[in-house]
């Protein structure tokens, strides 16, 4: 069965890929990998390098992407087709299931196969709830990042298809990185999160300065960054922001929302402070302190500065 | 101008209750606006506070989904179509599938605006797909939106990065939360939204069955919580060193 | 969880068969409102960390006090037990908040039953709306419920009242626009409009209580306060009986947040017992707290539907005062009862936590207020008595 792989994002690409692993009969040639435009040297591929000629880049508009999949899909028929669950990944994968009238799933965390049908794990209800759900092949899904380790394999052949020219509706006046040297919440073993329960900004520096001694970063509920506007987008952690799995997340005033628990439920130890002892977040912690985090947090400085 | 906003009546997740064996309890399960709805609804009332014009609100649901139309219709907006469809036997396409012919029916609209995703099942594929049946430029993710003459200026919020760019109208676009602070319909207006017009439109009709194979849900089981609940207690420097010492145990500090 | 629970919703289809759901719907949208911007605070109104002056007037634009008035004067024109419902459900957001708007309405109510045609056209919209708020001066330093010994006195001069004396433990005072003060004339006492600011209205110091922290209570000094002969409120020497009228919707809505207060303490107290363990199980495992939690149920569903019986005889134009006294007698002093259970339930953490003993200290003062629950029991057994041959 043909299994195609495509992230505008080489690392993710390579994620992708291992999920495809898990859905291609083994007897096959492997998961064919996508690259647009011309080849890619850092996707890695258990199969081929699919090459899609035609538009310029390698990182085109969605719109593109989807479009150039599809002219190659048309005429390829794969059985299913795997997306990295990014923003414009997801873009990538609704049009080309609108384009393709098949079914498309989401956000899998794991995906499986039955040679019928495309299987897919995932969270729904903001987390409280995995759903199986599936679709009939030929289909595609969404593979959420961070859920496969990264495919360093190198492909066996290169094939190319030429999809032609295609134009993109909206035009890209510019594109900004967010926050120069921002943070890479992704990949820090230690979080320490800020909530409502701070009073005001200045005093981040000082949860700012615990995630520093403790060598992880800062982030923080949706209040903080989308209504208070006190940190970029980017520290967002939640279902709606950045989902993380550091070792210890340690949640600063954060009541618990599911939406925000939907972004860091896969911790490996969380611990919470807050004042309210019926705050939600403590029902998804290992270790709770029901105390004023004005007192707290410079009592963990000092015991952490000076222990064994 | 004419400006459509598209609103799901979602599963209230804060509601939502598991059963014994541990499978959530969707029959007669509490709806509301999807969270991220309210944010597209105030995006078409601030456009068309600054364009004038007309706010059409679309729902794809049962009876129950009226109660969301309402809302949206309660914010501002100023008429409402519903599509009936069962929404849980309504995959993502389907769906899209359903508001693109209402739109058309009842267009031409110069903004169609949805949120990045509904809060309940956060799959974001309504919005892109909408901008593909429909055949229109679409802008994913918006979290700023001007409109100029026949064309808008959009800035998208990517993971890591912000994206500007131009369309001409109509336009499909999604919207991420942070693009403003949607409005409370104060209660005159949730009494007065009964009176604005709201069209059914039967979903069967509209869009026959079987354009696709739709996506299901095999079965839904609780997320099981393994964590350990320990709560620690003392004074502040007490129970900051137990937690130091937990911490170390564990392996999750740096050496 | 929604301060508005289905429980309610049941209730307004039981007192409302018809229109139900338009009714729950008002409810409801004032429920996430509360659950919003005022539950997640109402420890730091306590403590005075927060003012509740925000989030009163944000509430009142929602238009919170619309709700029982016609649509001429900008309301909703819905039933008093939809109002009363709302109080109750601001009583579990934040009972600071629920007396301080209670206190507000019921001048609104006062201005509509007795005000003149201008009175309520200048006055009635703004304190709707929420554009401006209102305080109700009746009690003295001297006298409480008996509004006939008052010492405060009115004397006509030309086209004005001239009012001296003192009004005491007087919620909103200092914050209001708009206070309903009674006082003494040849007829004896009357009802008048003072608009604040008023050279001659002064304002003591804010009075430290047991509870309501969040609301403002203080004396009001007046000396030789000038109003215009036109803010005489319906006729002179009638203003005994206006106060004791308004007194009485004010029973219905007093009995309503102290429903409100008792849910709060009660929800809390019963998640607590859920979880807290001892002797290796829940302690809502065992009998005695179990007894508790019983009693407590049943007592508040008992006041809730008091308050209920008394608005739907409100709302039917009947005589109400025995049944609103009643309600207001039962649901105060349900509501210590049921406060204090809460204490004990948590234990030493409710002995010394504000959040947990807020709601018993909150609730104390309602057996006092707007009529102790002893004058109360006076007037319904008096009804009572004389409604036997």
């Amino acid at each position: 069965m043909s299994v195609w792989v495509y992230s505008e994002s080489e690392g993710i690409s390579d994620e992708v890929a291992s999920a495809a692993l898990d859905i291609s009969e083994p007897t096959s040639a492997g998961p064919s990998v996508i690259d647009i435009g011309q080849v890619r040297d850092g996707t890695h591929s258990a199969g081929d390098k699919l090459v899609l000629k035609g538009p310029p880049s390698t990182e085109p508009p969605p719109q593109v992407a989807a479009e150039a999949i599809f002219r190659a899909a048309k005429e390829l028929r794969p059985a299913s087709i795997l997306i990295g669950a990014t923003r414009n990944g997801r873009e990538v994968a609704s049009r080309l299931a609108a384009k393709l009238r098949v079914g498309c799933l989401s956000d899998a965390f794991k995906v499986s196969c039955d040679g019928q049908n495309l299987f897919a794990e995932r969270n729904v209800y903001a987390g409280k709830v995995v759903a199986m759900v599936t679709c009939p092949l030929p289909s595609i899904a969404t593979v959420k990042v961070g859920a496969y380790p990264r495919l360093g394999s190198t492909p066996k052949e290169t094939r190319e298809v030429d999809v032609g020219q295609i134009d993109s509706q909206v035009r890209v006046l510019r594109r900004e990185k967010k926050v120069v040297g921002s943070v890479d919440l992704k990949s820090a073993r230690v979080i320490v999160s800020a909530g409502r329960g701070v009073k005001k900004r200045e005093d981040l520096a000082m949860l700012a300065d615990l995630a520093k001694e403790m060598q992880g970063a800062l982030g923080c509920s949706r209040p903080l960054s989308s209504d208070l506007g006190w940190l970029p987008e980017e520290h967002h952690i939640g279902l709606t922001g950045v989902t993380v799995k550091p070792d210890l997340y340690l949640a600063v005033g954060i009541s618990g929302q599911l939406q925000h628990v939907a972004g860091m439920k896969d911790s490996k130890i969380v611990a919470a402070i807050n004042t309210d002892k019926d705050a939600p977040i403590f029902q998804a912690s290992d270790y709770g302190i029901v105390g004023d985090l004005y007192q707290v947090i410079p009592a963990i400085r000092r015991a952490f500065t000076s222990r064994g | 101008m004419r400006f459509a906003v598209c609103v799901k009546h979602a599963i209230d997740e804060t509601e939502l209750r598991i059963d014994s064996s541990g499978k959530p309890q969707l029959d007669g399960a509490a709806g509301k606006m999807s969270t991220f709805d309210k944010n597209a609804v105030e995006e078409a009332l601030r456009l068309r506070s600054a364009q004038s014009g007309e706010v059409v609100a679309f729902t794809v649901g049962g009876p129950d989904a009226r109660k969301t139309l309402k809302e949206a219709l309660a914010m501002g907006a100023d008429r409402g179509v519903i599509i009936s469809a069962d929404l849980l036997a309504t995959d993502t396409l389907r769906t899209a599938e359903l508001l693109a012919a209402a739109i058309t029916k009842t267009g031409p609209y110069d903004v169609i605006l949805c949120s990045e995703g509904s809060s309940d099942t956060y799959d974001g594929q309504v919005p892109p797909m909408l901008g593909e049946l429909l055949g229109l430029p679409y802008a994913g993710y918006s979290r700023k939106i001007e409109v100029v003459g026949g064309s808008a200026k959009i800035e998208r919020s990517l993971e890591d990065s912000v994206e500007a760019v131009e369309s001409s109208l109509p336009l499909v676009a999604s919207v991420v939360s942070e693009i403003n602070e949607p409005r409370y319909p104060t209660l005159i207006q949730i009494m007065q939204s009964s009176m604005k017009p709201v069209e059914e439109l039967n979903g069967e009709q509209l869009v026959q069955q079987g354009t696709h194979k739709q996506s299901s849900v095999v079965s839904m089981v609780a997320q099981t919580s393994s964590r350990k609940h320990v709560m620690i207690e003392g004074s502040p420097d007490e129970a900051a060193s137990k937690l130091v010492e937990a911490l170390v145990k564990e392996g999750v500090l740096p050496k | 969880m929604a301060i508005y629970s289905p429980e309610h919703r049941r209730l307004i289809k039981v007192f409302h068969p018809q229109k139900h759901d338009e009714y729950s719907e008002v409810l409801s949208s004032l429920s996430s409102f509360m659950e919003k911007e005022i539950l997640p605070n109402s420890s730091k109104f306590d403590s005075g960390e927060l003012s509740i002056k925000g989030p009163r007037k944000a509430l009142l634009q929602h238009g919170m006090c619309q709700i029982p008035f016609p649509s001429e004067y900008g309301g909703l024109g819905l039933p008093f037990s939809v109002y009363a419902n709302a109080i109750e459900l601001l009583g579990t957001a934040d009972a600071s908040i629920a007396l301080s708007v209670e206190i507000h309405n019921a001048v609104s109510e006062g201005l509509y039953r007795y005000g003149n045609d201008g009175q309520k056209k200048e006055f009635l919209p703004d304190l709707l709306s929420g554009k401006s708020l209102a305080s109700f001066a009746l009690t003295e330093p001297a006298s409480g419920s008996d509004a006939g010994t008052m010492a405060t006195v009115a004397e006509r001069k030309g086209g004005e009242y001239s009012i001296s004396g003192s009004k005491m433990f007087i919620t909103n005072a200092g914050e209001a626009d708009l206070y309903l003060v009674f006082a003494n004339t040849p007829k004896g006492p009357s009802c008048f409009l003072v608009e604040s600011p008023n050279r001659g209205m002064k304002f003591g110091d804010d009075l430290k209580k047991l509870g309501m922290r969040g609301s403002r209570t203080s004396e009001v000094i007046f000396s030789d306060c000038r109003v215009p002969a036109g803010n005489l409120v319906g006729e002179e020497g009638k203003g005994a009986d206006y106060a004791k009228e308004i007194l009485h919707g004010a029973r219905i809505v007093v009995a309503a947040l102290n429903v409100g207060i008792s849910q709060l303490a009660y929800d809390e107290a019963l998640r607590y017992a859920k979880q807290r363990r001892a002797f290796g199980k829940s302690i809502s495992e065992f009998q005695l707290i179990r007894a508790k939690i019983a009693d407590m149920k049943t007592e508040i569903n008992a006041g809730r539907l008091l308050y209920f019986y008394a608005s739907s005889i409100k709302e039917s134009g009947g005589d109400f005062s025995s049944e609103a006294s009643q309600a207001k007698v039962f649901a105060t002093e349900m509501s210590l009862r049921v406060c204090d259970q809460a204490i004990q339930i948590y234990g030493g953490y409710g002995y010394t936590s504000d959040e947990l003993h807020r709601h018993w200290r909150d609730a104390r003062l309602l057996t006092i207020g707007e009529g102790t629950s002893e004058v109360l029991r006076m007037l319904i057994a008096k009804r009572e008595l004389a409604r036997t041959p």
